[in-house]
């Protein structure tokens, strides 16, 4: 019973950072239709920009927000600049920018932050030690039911639900929200009602960026440290939870990354020997194959039905 | 007095001209009816004036110019726009689609939710189906959604195309009914294309006729009914 609380525990708050980065994905997918290749590594860039600000003596709480902010204006310009132009002559040729962002990023924190020289591969590179949001030393815990939770992961999750309730408030109570899911839903109409689709776009790319760059920081903050290969696996598990609760429905990227944190630390905690730790990551899969086996358009998401 | 007035209008998409220098005007109060075959540019003549594709020539609204006015701007201005294949949100309830079509408006929520009751009061239906996401909604209903949210912009112009599209002939016929009323009582000016000519004739003041991208005929409803080559073209007897 104790090693299964502090399993589930683990499970959700790994989980979060998935949902993060998952929802950011969500966000972009909703309005543009496009898959953000870049996501993880938005994120991370933002993370090296959160550990900077650390090293100048800037508070982690205060560095954050700053780290938040960067983020959001990378978002921002890189849809005014890249995604934009490009999306006008060729839907498909975004993704491909997009994985060249994913690569240009990855080189540019290797160069200022990673120690190595351009081009790097991501491999191998200074590992930075990076704080933690929430107390972490090793008598920081609180006994629920006999078992140690660690306050880093009840703070994490906490962190993660709060901004998931804020959120969805933004999207079902404010202008901006209604404003973004009617760009989602039809773009065209979106414009003939007076929404200015241009500018719902750069603010859900940015707000997908400054999410991302709450998922970097936590995760770091979880790893304790902050490497140029940190996002590569997360930004994995985190495509697998947006498909899982459906690409369109941000309330299932967030169940979809809670989903994947679990399993992954059940199924290497439970499984017998033979399937071994390596094997968890095979199994997030699995569950996510026969959900989408079932239901293709994911646990929570839509399949468009429009009668006409 | 002259509420639109589009002068050697030309509009088209990348290097296809669809629309060749056409003039078209509407007066306040008037309801008219731009009539045209398939692929005549009537969805084109829409799209020019709500600013959804460039276009070339002058448009004025009111006396403003717009021709260089954004999409956003045009609506502001007092233009709504129901697409042609109603053009709802379907992923969205019918009250938020109807609170997106008041998107531009600054006057509260207490204003916006009074039109939602007018609104609701003229398609009982919407009301029915208020929480119901648009895309369930049958065609005649997504067709008066799209009216009703167009109106929620407290247009002066409605710009409708294609109203009757997929749509029973009973249906058609009702749209039409509501949308003459709103022009009688509230002095809504409307200009609506239409290939179903018989049921917009009615309830016409003037009537153009485009013919791939030019005006061959402008007049009112009798003068054009009582042509015979229009009369047998359009109306089929």
């Amino acid at each position: 019973m104790e090693l299964f609380l502090q399993r589930l525990v683990d499970g959700l708050s790994e989980g979060s950072v998935y949902a993060l980065i998952a929802l950011g994905l969500v966000i972009i997918y909703r309005g543009t239709g496009h898959l953000n290749f870049a996501q993880g590594e938005m994120a991370l860039f933002s993370t090296y920009v959160v550990y900077q600000f650390g090293e100048w003596g800037i508070p982690i709480g205060i560095a954050v927000v700053l780290g938040m902010a960067v983020g959001f204006t990378l978002g921002a310009a890189t849809e005014v600049a890249i995604v934009r132009p490009i999306s006008k002559k060729s839907p498909f040729a975004v993704f491909i920018v997009t994985i060249g962002l994913f690569q240009l990023l990855n080189w540019f924190d290797g160069a200022i932050w990673g120690g190595q020289q351009l081009p790097n591969s991501g491999v191998g590179s200074k590992q930075v030690r990076f704080p933690s949001l929430f107390p972490n030393a090793p008598t920081d815990f609180v006994t629920i039911f006999g078992a140690n939770i660690k306050v880093q992961s009840l703070g994490v999750i906490g962190l993660v639900a709060v901004l998931t309730v804020a959120l969805f408030a933004i999207f079902n109570h404010t202008r901006l929200g209604l404003a973004m899911r009617a760009v989602a839903a039809n773009g065209d109409s979106a414009n003939l009602v007076g929404i200015r689709t241009g500018r719902v776009l750069m603010a859900s790319w940015g707000l997908a960026a400054a999410i991302g760059a709450l998922g970097g920081v936590v995760f770091a903050g979880i790893n304790t440290n902050v490497n140029l290969g940190l996002m590569f696996t997360v930004f994995i598990y985190a495509s697998a939870a947006a498909t899982l609760g459906g690409f369109d429905s941000p309330g299932g990227a967030v169940i979809g990354g809670f989903s994947i944190g679990i399993i992954q630390n059940m199924a290497a905690g439970y499984a017998p020997k033979w399937i071994g730790q390596e094997m968890k990551v095979g199994v997030a899969f699995l569950v996510m194959l026969g959900v989408l086996l079932v239901r293709p358009s994911g646990l929570f998401g839509t399949s468009r039905v429009e009668r006409v | 007095m002259t509420l639109l007035r589009a002068q050697g209008l030309t509009a088209g998409y990348g290097p296809v001209t669809v629309l060749h220098e056409i003039d078209i005007e509407v007066n306040e109060g008037e309801i008219v009816v731009v009539l045209g075959a398939n692929g005549a540019g009537k969805t084109t003549t829409m799209r020019a004036i709500s600013g959804t594709i460039p276009r070339h020539g002058t448009i004025e609204f009111q006396g403003h110019s717009i021709q260089k006015a954004a999409a956003d701007a045009i609506v502001r201005a007092g233009v709504a726009q129901v697409p042609q294949g109603r053009g709802t949100f379907p992923e969205l309830s019918v009250q938020d689609n109807l609170l997106a079509g008041a998107y531009v408006r600054r006057d509260g929520s207490k204003a916006i939710g009074d039109d939602i009751r007018k609104w609701f009061s003229v398609f009982p239906r919407l009301e029915e189906r208020a929480t119901q996401r648009a895309g369930s909604l049958s065609g005649g209903e997504q067709q008066m959604l799209a009216i009703a949210r167009a109106l929620m912009s407290r247009p002066k112009l409605l710009l409708c195309d294609e109203p009757s599209m997929g749509l029973a002939p009973l249906i058609t016929q009702e749209l039409f009914n509501v949308i003459g009323r709103l022009n009688r009582e509230e002095g809504l000016s409307v200009l609506l294309v239409e290939q179903n000519a018989n049921l917009a004739m009615h309830m016409a003041s003037r009537v153009y006729l485009l013919e791939t991208g030019v005006i061959v005929a402008s007049g009112s409803a009798a003068e054009l009914s009582a042509d015979d080559s229009i009369r047998k073209a359009y109306l089929g007897f």
